[in-house]
């Protein structure tokens, strides 16, 4: 009975290596939101489509593109897409200065969410654009793999990598963590809050825009694409708990098997709604996450 | 537009009322009427089908406003429970030839369900956290109708026309047309009503300071859940309207875009304001939809530029910045007069002292409470007892513990060892809503005072937490408060001031125990004599009892019937004030401490 449930051998590498695969864009979606969250206290709700973005670039500038070609125009993409971002950090805490009420973000976030969306559908239509990448098919454990599938799991490794080692080796990765504890005492210890949140802004767009244009040839490249990625990340996010990428490692894969199973089981089109039940389910009775740590609560 | 017209709110005093809600409320009526009837008596059957669409639209983002401020609660699904509610309908009635009663029903129904499925996430999480979880669900609810084509008709929707609503009882106006120009504006007077409304005001506070709610006896969860059903049902009932004036419903006209319609327009418009999801529909949709029609791929840029340049330049919204601008010019109160105990304190002098409790059980008891954060302990084994009408002050370092202690007695944190008796019952485990309902108030050390309610409204939530019967003298009190106050702002009261405003709204609940935390901070000594003489009259002449976390010691000193002393979370002396002021432990907080 049970066994009859149960993939073949074949299958379950296709859909673990698949889950893990896509689950790693979601575990970079939510690296790129931790780092904001933790210097701003904000959650980017144009992160999804920051990261489609890097797709649409590889789309127009490395389509097809040589080895050498495609890698200048990732570092020029990643460079580009962290400046737009930083400025979109800019305008987003504008509002903040003065305003009294705290969750104007939440609307600026959602409002340029739409604004790219918008703007990437006026100009190439809203049809799926598929990139051709330099890395070719190879076979792993006796399944056919896109080598962008490679692309994006070593991308993940290396993103928490050079994180780990800027928020905890160099000076303004340990102000940048600073800010997560204390936004006041930070200020007060002339740390430049600001600046650092630009900053922080800033390396989220190179984080999504990188990787968004790296594995460009696994995703659909399409305006409405954005907010999957958005939302599931997310969901990864949560569910390795906020601000901690460590957690989001686990939690990005986890959320991406997740997904291959269900589009195993079930078919492509209940994914979301796979991601959407793990998340309430998630919120409502690990609302920390699987790492997340109780805070103390203030009155 | 109709804003010379407007007469003033029949209440209204001196130079204008706090908030302009009625004059909003009356534009806003004239507003949709005019969205409503106008294309009708034109015979322009395309804007007549179009404004239809508008007003639906309206009266959505109407109820939007009320659930992202008034209640808090930032969804950005709404136009999935509008797609729940037609979808109720036409699948019950279109497809399957229900009589239109059960297919209402089911709209109205599948909506309040969705709704409370936004709901359940809310109780446990707020801000962001569910703006993705609806967010999500708006996204995943079109999937879902094309996955399930045998019940919903998937990407082929389904068409139900409903002829007898075209029929025209009166001036060419259909029943279609009535009915979407008298939704929208039951969902505006429903509103007004509810702002006016102990359910309205409740809500409010729960969704801007869940823990003086809790202090006052409000559930927050409940009134989240409340404000949910309450907007699932008004939207769900704009989703029976949406399938007569479309006549065809399918996935597509659903998509997320439609969610952020009703979001934008609510903060184009201005959040909060009665006005404003009105004039923030007129702007993202009816102008767009007349000046760029051929321009139609444009829409969704435009009122993403829109809200992002609105949020920028004038945050408060279109409303809002007139609103403030408003406020600013009428607004009365201030000064140093503004705000003082002193009418207060006399009628409280004039009662007759309280008869002292026939039954000295404490009223408070707290035995080994012990309260840890990770690895700090906040209070370590206290045992505190508080008889009726008795001043108890608790003193010491700062991080001793007081304000701990407090939270533990007020419910907002629960002890993880010892027990805590209120009135003879065990509430150790009680959550600090129900406490509160049993009798107990608080302030808190940053004054919890709400700007979105003047100075009386401020004393009025008070009052609406109240269990008793206000006695004669203290009913004239209210009415001179309401009077004196009811139109004033909250902005400019200086912090003192605050303060003693959220003295007499605790004192307005009538709790039979006070808690004060740092109550004395930032007050005058004129209102520092005020409140202590409030404070010896509240036990003296009402029979309160009361706990009195304060740095003033000469303060506490003067009124307190019994001292306990809190050193790292510990008891160090406990005694009535004459021989505490002898105790070496004690002695160091007066001179040379950490404080005070």
């Amino acid at each position: 009975m049970i066994t009859e449930l149960l993939p073949n051998i074949n299958d379950l590498m296709t859909i673990i290596l698949r889950g893990v695969a896509i689950g790693s864009l979601f575990t970079i979606i939510a690296m790129s939101f931790n780092i904001v969250h933790n210097a701003a206290g904000i959650f980017n709700f144009a992160q999804g489509n920051i990261f489609i973005l890097g797709g649409f670039a590889a789309y127009v500038l490395a389509n097809d593109a040589g080895f050498g070609m495609w890698a200048l125009m990732l570092i020029l993409a990643t460079v580009v897409i962290g400046v737009l971002a930083a400025v979109q950090g800019w305008i987003t805490l504008l509002p903040l200065r003065s305003s009294v009420e705290q969750d104007s973000w939440l609307i600026s976030t959602v409002s340029v969410s739409v604004i790219i969306a918008s703007g990437l559908m006026l100009v190439y239509g809203s049809s799926g654009n598929f990139v051709q990448g330099p890395m070719p098919r190879f076979t792993l454990f006796g399944v056919r793999t896109p080598g962008a599938f490679l692309l994006a799991i070593g991308a993940m490794f290396a993103w928490y990598v050079v994180l780990r080692f800027f928020l905890r080796r160099t000076f303004t990765g340990l102000a940048i963590s600073a800010l997560s504890q204390d936004f006041d005492a930070a200020r007060a210890a002339g740390i430049p809050v600001r600046r650092l949140q630009l900053l922080a802004f800033g390396i989220s767009g190179m984080i999504a825009g990188s990787v968004g244009f790296m594995v460009a040839p696994m995703i659909s490249v399409s305006p409405d694409a954005g907010l999957r990625y958005v939302l599931n990340g997310f969901v990864a996010a949560v569910v390795g708990g906020v601000g901690n990428n460590s957690g989001a490692m686990i939690g990005g894969p986890l959320v991406g098997v997740i997904a291959a199973l269900t589009t195993f089981y079930l078919g492509g089109a209940y994914q979301d709604l796979s991601s959407l039940l793990v998340l309430v389910v998630i919120l409502m009775f690990l609302p920390q996450g699987l790492f997340g740590r109780a805070s103390a609560r203030k009155v | 537009m109709t804003t010379k017209s407007i007469p003033l709110n029949a209440t209204a005093s001196g130079k204008g009322s706090y908030n302009s809600d009625w004059q909003q409320f009356l534009v806003g009526v004239a507003l949709i009427l005019f969205t409503g009837i106008a294309p009708s008596l034109l015979g322009n059957s395309y804007w007549e089908h179009t404004f239809q669409l508008v007003n639906i639209y309206i009266a959505v983002a109407v109820i939007q406003n009320f659930l992202f401020v008034d209640a808090g609660q930032k969804s950005f699904g709404q136009g999935a429970i509008l797609g729940l509610g037609a979808y109720g309908l036409a699948v019950a009635s279109g497809l399957h030839g229900m009589p239109l009663v059960v297919g209402m029903l089911a709209g109205v129904g599948a909506a309040t369900a969705g709704g409370l499925l936004f709901a359940l996430p809310a109780l446990r999480v707020q801000g962001f956290h569910l703006g993705f979880v609806t967010m999500s669900a708006a996204i995943v609810f079109p999937q879902l109708l094309n996955q399930f084509d045998k019940l919903t008709g998937g990407i082929n929707g389904i068409s139900m026309n409903m002829p007898a609503l075209l029929a025209k009882p009166v001036f060419g106006l259909s029943w279609l047309t009535i009915m979407v120009t008298l939704v929208p504006i039951a969902a505006l007077a429903l509103h007004y009503l509810l702002r006016g409304m102990p359910l309205g005001r409740r809500m409010r506070i729960a969704a801007e300071s869940p823990e003086a709610a809790r202090s006052l006896g409000i559930r927050p969860g409940l009134m989240r859940s409340l404000a949910f059903v309450i907007a699932s049902i008004g939207t769900g009932i704009c989703g029976l309207l949406y399938v007569p004036t479309v006549s065809f419903i399918s996935p597509q006209g659903f998509l997320i875009d439609l969610s952020f319609v009703f979001f934008f327009a609510v903060v184009v418009g201005g959040r909060g304001q009665l006005l404003g999801p009105i004039i923030g529909i007129w702007i993202i949709f009816i102008l767009p939809s007349v000046f760029l029609v051929k321009l139609v791929e444009y829409k969704p840029l435009v009122y993403g530029i829109l809200t992002l340049a609105v949020v920028i330049l004038f945050p408060d919204g279109v409303v809002g910045t007139f609103e403030t601008w408003r406020r600013k010019r009428n607004q009365q109160g201030g000064g140093e007069q503004a705000f003082s105990l002193g009418s207060f304190t006399t009628v409280l002098e004039n009662l007759p002292d309280a008869p002292p409790a026939a039954d000295m059980t404490p009223i408070i008891s707290v035995k080994g409470a012990t309260k840890r954060f990770g690895a700090v302990v906040a209070i370590d084994g206290v045992d505190m007892e508080v008889r009726p009408g008795e001043v108890h002050g608790l003193v010491g370092a700062n991080g001793s513990g007081k304000t701990s202690l407090l939270n533990v007695i007020s419910g907002l944190s629960r002890v993880d060892g010892g027990s805590y008796h209120f009135c003879g019952a065990d509430v150790t485990r009680l959550p600090a809503a129900d406490i509160a309902l049993r009798g107990l108030g608080r302030t808190f050390q940053t004054p919890r005072v709400f700007q979105s309610l003047s100075v009386w409204g401020n004393l009025q939530i008070g009052l609406d937490a109240r269990q008793t019967e206000p006695s004669a003298d203290v009913a004239r009190l209210i009415e001179d408060l309401r009077k004196a106050h009811g139109d004033d702002s909250p902005a400019l009261l200086s912090h003192g001031q605050r303060r003693l405003l959220e003295v007499v709204r605790v004192v307005m609940k009538d709790p039979s125990i006070v808690l004060f935390d740092e109550p004395a901070a930032g007050l005058s000594p004129q209102e520092r004599a005020a409140f202590s003489s409030l404070v010896h009259l509240l036990s003296r002449k009402l029979g309160k009892a009361v706990i009195l976390v304060e740095h003033d010691l000469d303060l506490v000193w003067g009124i307190a019937d019994r001292i306990t002393v809190l050193e790292t979370g510990r008891v160090v002396a406990q005694g009535v004030p004459a021989d505490l002021a002898r105790d070496p432990a004690v002695q160091h907080l007066f001179v040379g401490g950490t404080d005070a």
